[in-house]
């Protein structure tokens, strides 16, 4: 048995090792042991800081405000960051002097007890009291010098005003920081952000720093170390070498967010714009034309052709959409009524129930026969579609339940949520919703091939037990448990 | 035609107008000059060509295709022409036209203004094409229909003689591979919603649009970098000269429309009857099936499908009928004079009623609904939940919308909802991990 998990098959249990722990209240989301291969990043990341420290102490000769010590609040999550923000790997560097005074001027008490304020501790519990705010920090831009890999910077909305440059010193005990790698971020693109910031994932307990000037720091959290393949990745941490950073004194969008204004020009064309659609939204066709459209309408239907179906095949459709979840429907129905009734008002209410569903039993299936006569005869009014059917027909790309009616088509209503919560919980319910629908397309698929297999017989007969353990786990469990097989040998 | 010598010249003034503004209020990129309705009417083979073009740009954008200009010109035809029956035109003598597009310019534009009319076609691309500023999410439950979802599962797969075997495990592997990726999806969404947040929350307060309050992501790039966007700054302006162009043609419609009679009045005089009798004819004397129709016999499965279910429902719902019915009768035979005491016969009433109302739900849930939450919807903070709808300041053609409560509470007092053909809501759903 153990023999064939060997290269495929997922040890037991090991999915849930992998799950990312998305909620802030669980887990605070350490490991409480570094491992070597960590230890030996981390060694990597401190000699690149402290080359940037030495580059930076001959560029810059102005101090550096640590204006953002104070802004790491994370809106709507969790209590105050009471650490130094250790993400932040530095852009703008200063003496080590200076470093006690950012840390000074931060409300982080932890920060002080730190000997070498540069030097990224292994084990990052310095202080196991103080609570840490790994994953909810807020994302920081460090800097709007020229990216390296001039990936998406400009998307980098969630720190627009740049953040305060700080030290790379300040990234005390928690090694956590994200770099922003040009190569990673193809990866995360992928997803459904292309549109938004680019961030990346870095390895918040494990060290997965590197110091790289005018890089887009994002703390993506303890979930997102747990997503192996791009977190694993070695970081040229030698890239040391700090771009220019531009104005010292930058804001946060958290300070300044309320008082922006977004350029004249699109103000102009925006409220334009919304006017306009106001307008078109309240517009209503007059009588005149609607009669004069009807007449038209009724007329050309005149000249159609003369037994026309009842139903268009986008009807046909549209009901039989609906039609889907029907029977399950009226068998819950029916369902609900076979428990016993206690009184006489329940019996009768009971049965009166039941024969309106016998109703509309019946009604439903006069329904379907009048769809299935509209079907044939739409089959034969069909115009010939020879080749490849594919790509001419409508049918394959149906309408998406646009049919509703036409004023309310240009309203485009407001999705309006009150808490980050429900934010979180609508976008994990719509990915579990697609999830599901793979799942059961998937399900499908491997029913059909699966089963006759199995049925089939064609397998050796030595991996008929493990065969029945695959599919059985693929079809019952989801793939995500294994039963055990034990071998019971009857003694004859 | 009923009209005064009057009425006749003001729509003949009005007339280029309606067709100038009808045209600028379609899209740009399937938009004809007017010249082609105008020469259609009069059947100018030379409009063929540009019509069929038209009537495919048009309809590919209502049906989400991919859209391929390069398709040759036969292919744009079937597609229309399938488009079009699709839709239930039912005029012979477009299915007749030929496939080369070199003639029936004026059966295009007669479909063309039936399109108009049946699909909303204006309002449907204004709205498809929309330009988006704000942070679009959706909150409806339909599959997303797969390209590939119609083929069978042969051709997906790769090619397996019988000979081949393929090992369980690399199914299991690929199997956990992809719970891996929606892992990650899972979690990469769930950042986007942080930063989304945050973006909401910092910039409350700065749009001039009060209904929104703050500046979407789109938005706020905006203020950072200007240079970026003078495309999305075009795209606003044209968009707002197509909605106006719209507005125009709202209030010339009724010259279009009685322009689009006398095209029926020319064909009337043309003899054109006698044509589409045998066309009907004909039409109607073929035999069953001809040529396959993939669509039909897929739809002829699935209503026998449920046809099946609801058969054996019927059957179950006979015989329990029955049964409860005698039984019922017995019971009150012995008690009637009974229960004529204690008021019977008024609850019985009340209880009917209150049967029928159930049922009538249940009618409700069994048709179509036109329901709005359907396509996008732009994602908007607000902090205190709005006290009613009335209260909400009404601007940019953005109407009181939802807010999130509102359907988890729908969806949650809907035992069974077939929302869109998805049953999966009814599941318990946890929100935190999708496995």
């Amino acid at each position: 048995m153990p023999a064939l998990g060997a290269v495929f098959l997922p040890p037991r249990g090991s999915e849930e090792d992998e799950q990312p722990q998305p909620d802030p209240g669980s887990s605070d989301g350490q490991e409480n042991r570094p491992s070597p291969k960590e230890l030996e990043e981390l060694e990597l990341l401190n000699r690149a800081l402290e080359k940037a420290l030495k580059v930076r102490k001959s560029v810059l000769k102005t101090p550096l405000k640590a204006q953002g010590a104070t802004e790491e609040k994370s809106a709507g999550e969790g209590p105050p960051p009471k650490n130094v923000e250790e993400q932040q790997v530095p852009v703008a560097v200063e003496d080590v002097p200076e470093s006690t005074e950012v840390r000074a001027v931060s409300k982080k008490p932890a920060a002080v007890k730190k000997p070498s304020p540069y030097q990224l501790r292994a084990p990052y519990r310095t202080d196991p009291d103080v609570k840490k705010l790994q994953r909810r920090a807020p994302a920081r831009c460090v800097s709007q010098g020229p990216r390296a890999a001039g990936k998406s910077s400009s998307k980098g909305v969630a720190c627009k005003q740049g953040r305060s440059h700080r030290k790379a010193i300040s990234a005390s005990d928690r090694g956590a920081c994200a770099a922003a790698e040009p190569q990673k971020t193809p990866g995360l693109s992928r997803s459904a952000l292309n549109q938004q910031q680019s961030f990346s994932i870095g390895d918040s307990a494990g060290g997965k720093n590197s110091v790289a000037a005018g890089r887009q720091l994002l703390d993506a959290g303890k979930k997102s170390c747990s997503l192996g393949e791009s977190s694993r990745k070695e970081n040229p941490a030698a890239e040391g070498v700090l771009g220019g950073s531009t104005s010292p004194r930058t804001v946060t969008l958290q300070e300044k967010g309320c008082q922006l204004k977004l350029p004249l020009p699109y103000r102009k064309a925006y409220s334009r714009n919304s006017r306009a659609w106001e307008r078109c939204r309240l517009c209503q066709t007059s009588a005149d034309a609607a009669a004069a459209r009807n007449r038209f309408i009724e007329r050309i239907q005149t000249t159609f052709y003369s037994p026309m179906p009842a139903f268009s095949p986008a009807e046909i459709e549209e009901e039989l959409k609906v039609f889907q979840d029907v029977p399950s429907l009226l068998s819950q129905y029916v369902e609900a009524e076979l428990a016993d009734y206690p009184t006489l008002q329940r019996e009768y209410e009971s049965l009166l129930t039941l024969e309106g569903l016998e109703t509309t039993v019946s009604q439903c299936l006069h329904k379907l026969q009048l769809l299935q006569t509209a079907v044939e005869s739409q089959r034969r009014l069909r115009p010939d579609c020879t080749g490849d059917v594919g790509s001419c027909s409508p049918a394959c790309v149906p309408l998406r339940g646009q049919m509703c009616d036409r004023a309310s088509v240009l309203a485009v209503p407001l999705l309006c949520y009150s808490s980050f919560q429900e934010l979180r919980d609508l976008f994990a319910l719509k990915l579990q919703v697609s999830m599901l629908h793979q799942e059961i397309a998937l399900q499908k698929v491997m029913m059909a091939e699966l089963l006759p297999v199995l049925e089939s017989r064609r397998y050796p007969e030595t991996s008929a037990a493990q065969l029945y353990r695959a599919t059985y786990t693929q079809l019952c469990e989801g793939g995500k448990r294994f039963p055990v097989l034990v071998r019971d040998e009857l003694a004859d | 035609m009923r009209r005064q010598p009057q009425e006749q010249q003001q729509s003949g003034r009005a007339l280029p107008g309606a067709v100038g503004a009808l045209c600028r209020a379609l899209p740009p990129h399937a938009r004809p000059a007017p010249d082609t309705l105008r020469r259609a009417r009069f059947d100018r083979p030379q409009a063929s060509l540009d019509f069929w073009r038209l009537l495919y740009g048009l309809l590919k954008q209502i049906h989400g295709g991919k859209w391929t200009e390069s398709d040759a010109i036969d292919n744009q035809i079937r597609f229309v022409k399938s488009t079009l029956w699709y839709h239930g035109y039912g005029r012979p003598e477009l299915y007749q036209l030929p496939s080369d597009g070199s003639a029936g310019s004026r059966e295009l534009l007669l479909a063309f203004s039936w399109l108009l009319h049946r699909l909303s076609l204006l309002e449907q691309l204004l709205a498809r094409n929309r330009v988006k500023t704000g942070d679009e999410t959706s909150v409806c439950t339909c599959e997303d229909d797969l390209p590939n979802s119609k083929k069978g599962p042969t051709e997906i797969a790769p090619e397996y003689g019988p000979e081949d075997r393929v090992d369980v495990r690399y199914l299991q592997w690929l199997n956990g591979r992809l719970k891996f990726q929606w892992r990650s999806l899972h979690a990469q969404h769930q950042e986007q919603c942080k930063l989304l947040h945050k973006i909401h929350l910092f910039t409350s307060g700065s749009h001039m649009d009060q209904n929104l309050g703050h500046f979407s992501v789109t938005e706020t790039d905006l203020i950072r970098q200007p240079e970026n966007y003078k495309q999305l700054l075009q795209l606003l302006e044209s968009e707002t000269m197509q909605l106006e162009a719209f507005l125009e043609w709202k209030q010339l419609e009724p010259v279009y429309w009685q322009w689009m009679e006398t095209v029926l009045d020319i064909m009337a005089e043309e003899g054109n009857p006698c044509e589409s009798q045998d066309a009907h004819v004909e039409r109607s004397g073929l035999p069953e099936v001809t040529s396959c129709c993939p669509w039909a016999d897929n739809l002829t499965e699935h209503i026998d499908r449920l046809s099946r279910d609801l058969m054996t429902l019927r059957d179950q719902l006979q015989k329990l009928v029955m049964h409860r019915k005698a039984a019922w009768c017995e019971k009150v035979k012995t008690r009637e004079e009974q229960l004529q005491k204690e008021g019977f016969p008024a609850t019985a009433r009340k209880i009917q009623e209150s049967v029928e109302l159930k049922l009538q739900d249940l009618t409700y849930l069994c048709a179509p609904r036109k329901n709005r939450a359907h396509g996008s919807c732009r994602l908007v903070l607000r902090s205190e939940h709005p006290v009613s709808k009335s209260g909400w300041a009404r601007c940019g053609g953005l109407q009181d919308g939802y807010t999130i409560q509102e359907i988890t509470e729908k969806r949650s007092l809907q035992v069974v909802s077939p929302a869109h053909g998805c049953f999966l809501l009814r599941t318990r759903v946890s929100s935190s991990h999708p496995c």
